[in-house]
Formats: structure tokens, C-alpha cells, sequence
């Protein structure tokens, strides 16, 4: 008998302790996972050397976020501090169960992404900002095989064309997908190119139609003869390292691709010939109502967005500082020279993380249709329209 | 206090769930959220069914799942178990295990696992396919093409279950009084006739429980569809769980989730009642 309340009493100080400890930390809950998250980390590091606080990163998608908080918040619960999403469309929604993070922010200069402002308390803070600037290719690839980005569409079927001749190459493009979203990347990219900044913004706002003519001449003239040269989806990760591999010449993705090969040093990058924008967007942090650590997340909150939060990330590559006031100096090489790229260029929101929902999904995968069954497009611009947000 | 608890998690949530199906934004709306439902082409699209490919509507979807899936997987757990029995061979355990292993794994792996098996450049069923001289999309990736990706689901669902329908049915064959296949074979009954006469007629009741609980995890299934196509491409593969999840965590509408979750709780009522009038005896 004695034997078991000396077993429950080491149980009961060793869940005290355990309880304890998990109390004192701070719980972030972020997207990024294995060399993404490596700079972000680095961040979480350095706010701990700083203040003491110990912080406790755990990895959950925008997606999975989305299952689990609308319960958790009706319950008056969250499962951490500070949160991460990539939907800002989710933040407005959901705006009465954030701690309005204005005061933290009152003295950051953002550049074109700012916060979520929802009757006047600030939700939702943008952190690091990705761009989509267009394909990368290796230049060692190119290089050996002759090839230059292309100066005009003409150029580009060309370029397509010369690469897929070559021996071992599988498809020209490779095309990555998740959920679609990589696709999405691309058609996005096409219609800035081709369409220009009035039809991408007037698409994400709902004003023109995905059925009308010069959306759908943007999809059969240019983005329709690129999918001959286009893989089948590929999961994203798989699709990188078959391309790294040589199995396709070119991939579109963001810029944390830089982080993400073994040699960032070896990456070019070439927007579409024509494109005057590209698109960008951010994961927004928040703070549920619900955390008792509303004091140590707003601590933490103010020191990633700070000048050296924003430096120290910036220096681990794979994302661009939000700050307007963070030096090229800051970057790694391949991000330096892709702000260098980039110089000239209009950044609009993503479209699609911009109008969220049922749309957002039905987008994806709907692209996933198109790539594989060209012939849908019809079909697919009609449930484009369809599933537009109402109101 | 079992009936309590019954009434605060099952009988409560499905009253609620009920009660939400009858409403809209706007208020009441009486059974139109069902009538929608059914107007809806991504619940059901007979314009499309049969003539063209997917996408014919989720509940379609789930329909073409039930008429592949049940018989092969019940039928398939059937003759497992029997040749299982007879064979006394060092591979029967292994192979055995391995199609155990189908109900052991969880279904968000088994959705991983099929993406794979059928993906262009790892998996096994396009490579082997190419191999045979086939074209796309049956040595492309299955998951990618409105063709083939319900149906690589539905084939890496029955390798998910077979193992359940495998299991019940030896422990059914297990019950099964020996001397009555002595006596058969006394009378000079060939394996068929035995298979016939004896093993089916005496495992019916095993064989029926399995095909109920089939239909209902049919009925019910999201994981792997969730994992491995995310219901595309194009709605190709979606089900009505996955609809459900649409509706209530992507267009954050609560009532369409709803109706949809009460349309499930429809098909599956008589089974449930079947069950019930089978444990009290009627």
C-alpha cells in the first residue's frame, strides 16, 4: 500500500512539474516545418536569449488551423499564444476572438502589406513576406544547355521547347501541387502577365468574371499552350526534387524556394516576359483572447516585428522582411539578388489566400482539372464564377 | 448513467445538427437546404453520370464507392479467411499481417500511402502499368487525372479494409463445427460443395454484419480523401463528408454542413435499425 502512494506522489510532483513548465512557455503555432522553419526559429531563439521567456514552436497548416480553432474558440480555448495563418480572409472572420495587437505594431513601417484592421482593433499583424517572381531554373542547367530567359512570349514557347529536347528532361515545367496551390501561384502569375494588374485586381475584388472574354483569352492564348510543356501535379516537395534532379528545367514557386535547395547560389529567376507585377503575400500573426499569456505574447509579438526580430529573420533567407527599413545588406546572397529582380516591379496581394472560403478550394482544384484536362477550361471558369463569394 | 451520456453526446448533437439543417442565414427555411442539396451538381450531377467522366457529385461518389467496394472487400475477407483456414503454409502469417495491417494503420497514413502508390514517379501501380504498355492516365499519376482518381481511392480503400471483413470472417469459420465438414467429406462433397453448402449458409450472419459496417464506414469516409486528393481533381473524387467539410470549415456555413450531415445520418438510419432489430432478436 505504502509502495503506491509513493508511486503517486512521485506521479503527482512530476505532472506538477511538467505543468509548471508548460505554463511558463509560450506556445507559437506556425506553418513552417524542417529547413523552412529554421529561420524562424532562430527568431524564437534569439527573443528567448533576450527575455527570458521560453517559447515552444509547434507546426500546424493554415488548413488544419482552420479545423480546429472555430471549436476551440466557442470554448473559449486556443491552443497557443501567438498564431500563424496565411489566410487573412480567416483573421477578419474570426476577428472578436483576437487580442487587438495595435500598440505593438503603432511604430512599424509596412510596405505594401498591412495589418487587419476590423473596427479599429488591429487582429492580424503581416510578418515576413514571400513573393511569387516567376520560374527558377539552375543556371549550371542553362548554362550547360545554352538556354537564356526569355525576352517575349515567343521566346518563352521557345525556350520551353529547346528545353524539353533535352535528353533526360521529362517535361519543361515542372508543376508542384499540395492542395493546388502551386498551380494557383502560376495562374496567377499568367493572368498579372497578361492580363495586367486592373484584371487580376478586378478578379479578386469580384468585378470581372472569370467566363469573360479577355480573362478566358488570358487562359487559351498563353496559359494553355504553356501546360504542353507542363508536368502533370506533383507533390510540391517531390516536384522540387525532381526538377533539382533534371527532370524538368523550370518550376514556379515563392521565394522560399531559396531556402529550400542545396545550393542557393546555383537559382535564377525569370518573371514572364511582359510582367510589370508579381504577387506577394504574408502569414499573419495573431493573439487569441483566450491566452494566459497575453502579456509574453504581445512581448513577443513587438520583438518579431522590431527591427532586429525582422533583421534576424530576414538573415536566415527564404522570406523578405515586412519592415520597409531592413537593408539588402541584411539578406543572404540569393535574396539579394532577387530584390535586385524585383526592382520595378508592382507587388499585389495573392489572389487567392485575398478572397479565401469555399472559393480558394474550389480554385486549386480546379486548376488541378485544367492541368491535366485542358479541354475543361470552359467548365472551369464557369465554377470559378459560381463559387465566387456571394455579397 | 451509459444513457446519459448517450444523450448529452450522440442524441443532443444529432438533434442540434437536425434542428441547424432546417435553417439559413436569413431563419427558418424548412427542408430547403435539402432541396438545394439536390439541385446542387456537387451533390449529385446526373447530367454527367455515366456519360463523361467524374466529377458526378459527391453522393454519386459515394454510390460508385459502395458498388466497388463492398463486394470486394467483403467477398475478398471471405475467401482470405477460407483459404487462410485450409492452407497451413509459413507465408499465410505474413500475408495475413500484411492485409491486417490495412485496418491498423490509420486512414490520414492510408491516404498518404495511396497518393503515393499512385503517384507518376514513386508509385508502383502507374510504374508496373507503363511497364504493360499503358498510356495516361493509368501510368500517370492516378490522383491527378477526373478518371482515375475516385477509383485509385477506392482500390487503396479495399487493401484499408479488407483486413476487418478478413478478420470476422475467421473468427465466423472458427465457430464453425468441424465434424460437419467430416461428414461432408464422408459423403464425398467437394471443396465447393463444402464452401457452399456449409461455410456460406453458416457464416451469414458474419458476412451481413461486415457488409453493415462496410456500408456505414463508406458512408463516412473523408480521411483518405482528404490526404490524398483533397476531393479533386475538379470535385473528381469528392464525398459527402468531404462536402461537409467544406461547408462548415471553408464557407463557414453551418446549416448547409448540417443537412448534408443529416443526409448521411439518413442513409445510414436503416442499417442502424437493421442492427438494432438484430440485437433484440425480431
Amino acid at each position: 500500500m505504502r509502495s503506491w502512494w509513493r508511486v503517486l506522489g512521485v506521479l503527482a510532483v512530476m505532472g506538477a512539474l511538467s505543468l509548471g513548465a508548460w505554463a511558463a512557455k509560450l506556445v507559437v503555432i506556425g506553418p513552417w516545418s524542417g529547413d523552412e522553419a529554421k529561420p524562424f526559429e532562430a527568431v524564437l531563439a534569439a527573443f528567448t536569449d533576450k527575455t527570458g521567456i521560453e517559447v515552444e514552436y509547434r507546426v500546424m497548416r493554415s488548413e488544419d488551423l482552420g479545423k480546429v480553432l472555430p471549436a476551440q474558440f466557442s470554448a473559449g480555448m486556443a491552443p497557443g499564444d501567438v498564431i500563424f495563418t496565411a489566410w487573412g480572409w480567416w483573421v477578419k472572420k474570426f476577428a472578436d476572438h483576437m487580442v487587438d495587437l495595435g500598440p505593438q505594431v503603432a511604430d512599424v513601417p509596412f510596405g505594401f502589406l498591412t495589418p487587419i484592421v476590423v473596427e479599429g482593433r488591429t487582429v492580424g499583424i503581416p510578418y515576413a513576406v514571400w513573393v511569387k517572381p516567376g520560374f527558377w531554373y539552375r543556371k549550371s542547367f542553362f548554362d550547360a544547355h545554352d538556354l537564356r530567359a526569355p525576352s517575349s512570349w515567343e521566346d518563352f514557347l521557345a525556350l520551353l521547347a529547346r528545353i524539353e529536347a533535352v535528353p533526360g528532361i521529362e517535361k519543361a515545367a515542372a508543376s508542384g501541387d499540395e492542395v493546388g496551390w502551386p498551380l494557383s501561384d502560376t495562374v496567377e502569375h499568367f493572368i498579372l502577365a497578361y492580363g495586367g494588374v486592373n484584371m487580376f485586381l478586378g478578379l479578386t475584388e469580384g468585378t470581372i468574371k472569370w467566363t469573360s472574354p479577355a480573362v478566358r483569352a488570358v487562359f487559351a492564348d498563353h496559359i494553355i499552350p504553356y501546360l504542353q510543356y507542363a508536368s502533370e501535379p506533383i507533390e510540391w516537395t517531390s516536384a522540387k526534387d525532381l526538377w533539382w534532379q533534371g527532370k524538368y528545367g523550370i518550376y514556379f514557386m515563392g521565394n522560399w524556394l531559396t531556402g529550400m535547395v542545396e545550393d542557393p547560389a546555383d537559382l535564377g529567376v525569370f518573371a514572364l516576359p511582359g510582367a510589370k507585377a508579381v504577387t506577394g503575400g504574408t502569414d499573419y500573426i495573431f493573439v487569441p483572447k483566450y491566452t494566459k499569456n497575453v502579456a509574453d505574447a504581445a512581448k513577443l509579438v513587438e520583438f518579431l516585428m522590431s527591427k532586429e526580430g525582422q533583421e534576424i529573420r530576414a538573415a536566415g533567407g527564404g522570406k523578405l522582411a515586412i519592415r520597409t527599413d531592413i537593408s539588402p545588406e541584411a539578406y543572404p546572397p540569393a535574396e539579394r539578388a532577387l530584390i535586385q529582380a524585383l526592382q520595378g516591379f508592382v507587388i499585389v496581394p495573392d489572389m487567392d489566400d485575398t478572397i479565401g472560403g469555399e472559393w480558394q478550394a474550389a480554385f486549386w482544384d480546379q486548376l488541378k482539372l485544367l492541368w491535366v484536362k485542358p479541354d475543361a477550361l470552359d467548365d472551369v471558369l464557369r465554377v470559378l464564377d459560381e463559387k465566387y463569394p456571394k455579397g | 448513467m451509459g444513457l446519459l451520456l448517450i444523450a448529452l453526446f450522440v442524441i443532443y448533437p444529432s438533434v442540434r445538427t437536425l434542428w441547424l439543417s432546417l435553417f439559413d442565414k436569413e431563419g427558418f427555411a424548412g427542408v430547403s437546404n435539402f432541396i438545394d442539396l439536390f439541385r446542387d451538381r456537387e451533390i449529385v450531377d446526373f447530367g454527367r453520370f455515366l456519360s463523361r467522366e467524374p466529377p458526378w457529385g459527391a453522393l454519386l461518389h459515394n454510390l460508385v464507392w459502395t458498388v466497388i467496394h463492398l463486394p470486394l472487400t467483403v467477398g475478398l475477407g471471405l475467401v482470405l479467411a477460407v483459404v487462410f483456414s485450409k492452407v497451413k503454409s509459413w507465408w499465410v502469417g505474413l500475408a495475413r499481417g500484411a492485409i491486417y495491417l490495412g485496418i491498423v494503420t490509420p486512414l490520414i497514413v492510408g491516404g498518404v500511402i495511396i497518393r503515393f502508390l499512385f503517384e507518376k514517379h514513386a508509385g508502383l501501380v502507374p510504374q508496373v502499368l507503363g511497364a504493360l504498355g499503358a498510356g495516361a492516365p493509368w501510368s500517370a499519376g492516378w490522383t491527378a487525372y477526373p478518371e482515375t482518381a475516385l477509383l485509385a481511392l477506392v482500390i487503396g480503400s479495399v487493401w484499408l479494409w479488407t483486413g476487418f471483413s478478413m478478420v470476422l470472417h475467421s473468427a465466423g469459420l472458427s465457430t464453425i463445427d468441424r465434424e460437419l465438414y467430416e461428414a461432408a467429406q464422408i459423403d464425398g462433397a467437394s471443396e465447393w460443395a463444402q464452401f457452399r453448402h456449409i461455410t456460406l449458409p453458416l457464416l451469414r450472419p458474419v458476412t451481413l454484419v461486415v457488409a453493415a459496417m462496410t456500408f456505414l464506414w463508406e458512408l463516412k469516409i473523408f480521411d483518405i480523401v482528404y490526404v490524398a486528393t483533397m476531393g479533386g481533381p475538379g470535385g473528381a473524387s469528392n464525398v459527402l463528408a468531404l462536402e461537409m467539410y467544406f461547408s462548415a470549415f471553408r464557407e463557414l456555413d453551418p446549416y448547409r454542413a448540417s443537412a448534408i450531415a443529416t443526409l448521411i445520418t439518413l442513409f445510414s438510419l436503416p442499417v442502424g435499425y437493421w442492427f438494432a432489430r438484430r440485437r433484440l432478436g425480431r
